[in-house]
């Protein structure tokens, strides 16, 4: 019984793609639910930080509230704008919410265990999250609404700028490591992680990472004080509920993205024996639960960004610096010799 | 070559199934909620008044410009890809050709600057 | 099973391109562009070539067609002024199309895939090497001059785009940071102890600026300013 099921997932074509399926579902199901859970966890750490109690009816601690959010939204009327465009107004949330999910193929979450091992996974994370920008745009565009319009074009503007800097500053990894694929970036930290000799590269990363999802203080496309709430201000239902969890998801991508450039992926802290005990996932897992905590206490801490403040930070301050750092790097390991003879690999 | 493409089959596996649960979620949310459309309820968010005009009107010229000075400093950041994993065989040469390259870069970024195209008001 | 999935991509790839030109809504147009780009990116995949197919999403997708959309999306298209135009230049248009037709099937009459490709020594990947690392060993030492004039052509690129878009019309009032940082106390607060019944004017007023032009950021918005008329302006 168990060696024809072997059998049939490694040698046969529809059982590989089975075996791919189910190494997906593996990625995604833990993601959506986690997905649901930070709407939920942000609350409640927000409520934490301004000494409220946050959600607390639904079940338990109220731990029943994201399930409780799901079906309102599921069971809501989607409307649809008379002047819209009715193909692009839903398919712009649907195709927000598919690339934060698509990126996930090729995060390694152990040594050599990624859905897809791709030789260029930087380019293709650098590529979707590059995507991103089409969902808030069309968005825009389609809901034929002046504070959609304008929302869609400011969200474009402000991560299209910070998207130069993520580009610079991967870049100065890359020249530490030598290889564009994440298992070899996260092999390269063993001895130290990257945060510790680029830490100001990893803060302008994380400030980066957040201009990119569009979170506070960067949330102005959606600034409701002027813009009503930006680009979704015409959906509604599970439409909105996408852009909604798309932003989360995003969360959750640029959180990963940020373990894995600096802080060392599924590495352990320390390479000795009770902290190898615990299997990689579970370190990748802590590090972005990190990184998330960081995004939610940043947004109950700053208040948000003026506009041309946000586009000079992007333009006058990330991109010089980013761009002196990388060179920095590059001259530095020339001159000692660090340089990584990986080429071929 | 083979394994190349090999290596990218679960990426398209992968992009299917999520294309898959995004797809039911929306479908879903279509089917489920109870669809009651009228003039009033479609009608585009305004503060109280009906919408003057098209909304797809003119924008500022900076936007573009944003967009067009986004698509040269990508362009940078593409040919400092190959160069940051090569760099070890390229040797001194590659790096000095390299810092030729951003030197003009940096020559029109800093014109840029001056001319204040990165100041928004 | 390789060359069906070229096909597949293959075709898409035409399909989409002729929605581009035939699509009447400008948007769909460029979404359809960017299928055709995909496409493109997943043909190059088929030939081994990874970093070009996701360098094709990154800089096409990513970034140009972005500024396609941004132009499109403000375009305010009547389809009857379209079909005005098509019946004035169709002629013309159909006369390029015929040279270019013309010369497109001269050179492909003699059309020879690189037939000296494996005699060029420095082509060619060693085993086990990417074709990003490939890459870049050829790039920045044995074409050095064309990664120049890839610099030159960007920052002429980058000086044109500035000249033809920035106009100088200050219509906002804008924020000097380092001034402000570097304010103190003493620029902005004075404190006087006044004798009862007499103002501060009399004493020397305040230190602060007495007017608005002579406070504001470089490039602010003026008040004062002569108005410049559209026609003088100069376009």
């Amino acid at each position: 019984m168990i060696a024809t099921l072997s059998n049939f997932l490694f040698h046969t074509m529809l059982g590989h793609v089975v075996l791919v399926a189910l190494e997906t579902l593996a990625v995604l199901v833990p993601l959506l639910l986690g997905v649901a859970y930070l709407t939920l966890a942000e609350r409640k750490v927000m409520a934490a930080m301004q000494l409220r109690k946050g959600p607390n009816v639904n079940g338990p601690f109220g731990v029943l509230q994201a399930f409780a959010d799901a079906i309102k939204m599921l069971t809501k009327e989607t409307v649809i704008p008379s002047g819209a465009n009715r193909f692009l107004f839903l398919f712009a949330p649907f195709l927000t919410f598919s690339l934060a999910m698509v990126a996930w193929a090729v995060i390694p979450t152990g040594n050599g265990i990624a859905v897809a091992d791709i030789n260029v996974g930087v380019l293709y994370l650098l590529a979707i999250s590059s995507l991103g920008v089409y969902g808030i745009l069309i968005a825009g565009w389609a809901s034929n609404s002046k504070y959609a319009f304008l929302g869609g074009l400011r969200s474009a503007a402000q991560m299209v700028s910070y998207e130069v800097s993520i580009g610079l500053i991967i870049v100065s990894v890359l020249l530490a490591v030598g290889s564009l694929n994440l298992n070899d970036i996260v092999l390269a930290q063993r001895h130290v992680w990257f945060c510790l000799p680029m830490f100001p590269m990893f803060i302008l990363f994380f400030i980066s990472a957040l201009a990119e999802t569009n979170r506070a203080p960067f949330d102005l496309p959606e600034g409701e004080s002027e813009l009503v709430a930006g680009f979704f201000v015409e959906y509604s239902a599970l439409a909105f509920g996408l852009f909604f969890l798309g932003e989360y998801a995003n969360m959750f991508l640029m959180s990963g993205m940020t373990s894995i450039l600096f802080l060392g992926g599924w590495l352990p802290p320390v390479g000795i024996a009770p902290f190898t005990w615990i299997p990689g996932p579970i370190w990748l897992i802590v590090k972005i639960l990190f990184c998330l905590f960081c995004f939610i206490w940043v947004r109950a801490t700053f208040p948000r960004y003026r506009y041309d403040q946000l586009m000079r930070l992007g333009w006058k301050v990330f991109l010089p610096l980013s761009l002196a750092w990388m060179i920095g790097t590059a001259g530095f390991l020339m001159a000692t010799g660090l340089l990584p003879h990986q080429g071929v690999s | 070559m083979h394994d190349v493409i090999a290596s990218y089959f679960p990426v398209l596996v992968f992009g299917v199934i999520a294309v898959g649960i995004a797809g039911a979620m929306l479908g879903g949310s279509l089917l489920a909620g109870h669809q009651k459309p009228y003039a009033e309820k479609t009608s585009a968010y305004e503060c109280g008044f009906e919408a003057f005009d098209d909304a797809r009107r003119r924008f500022d010229v900076r936007f573009y410009l944003v967009a067009i000075l986004f698509i040269i400093f990508d362009l940078e950041v593409a040919f400092l890809f190959p160069w940051a994993v090569s760099l070890s065989h390229v040797g001194l040469f590659g790096f000095l050709s390299m810092l030729g390259f951003l030197g003009m870069l940096t020559v029109g970024f800093i014109y840029e600057w001056c001319k204040g195209a990165l100041d928004w008001d | 099973m390789t060359a069906l999935v070229f096909y597949v991509f293959a075709t898409i790839l035409v399909l989409s391109a002729t929605m581009v030109i035939s699509a009447r809504n400008p948007v769909h147009s460029v979404l359809f562009l960017i299928l055709g780009f995909f496409n493109a990116a997943g043909l190059f995949l088929l030939a081994g070539a990874e970093f070009l197919a996701m360098l094709l999403i990154i800089v096409y997708v990513g970034a140009v067609a972005v500024l396609f959309l941004f132009v499109v999306m403000m375009l305010d298209i009547r389809v009857s002024e379209a079909r005005e135009g098509l019946q004035r230049y169709a002629p013309f248009g159909a006369a390029v199309g015929a040279v270019l037709f013309a010369e497109l099937i001269l050179a492909f009459g003699h059309w020879r895939i690189a037939p000296a490709i494996d005699a060029v020594p420095h082509l060619g990947q060693a085993a086990g090497e990417t074709n990003t690392a490939a890459l870049g060993d050829l790039i920045y030492t044995h074409y050095v001059l064309l990664f120049q004039a890839c610099g030159l052509v960007l920052l002429v690129a980058m000086i044109g785009a500035i000249v033809l878009t920035l106009r100088e019309r200050p219509t906002g009032r804008r924020q000097d940071i380092e001034r402000q940082h570097a304010r103190t106390v003493a620029d902005t607060l004075e404190l006087r102890r006044l004798p009862l019944g007499r103002s501060v004017r009399e004493l020397g007023g305040f230190a602060r600026p007495t007017s608005y032009s002579e406070a504001a950021a470089k490039g602010s918005y003026d008040p004062h300013a002569p108005v410049l008329s559209d026609e003088s302006r100069g376009e």
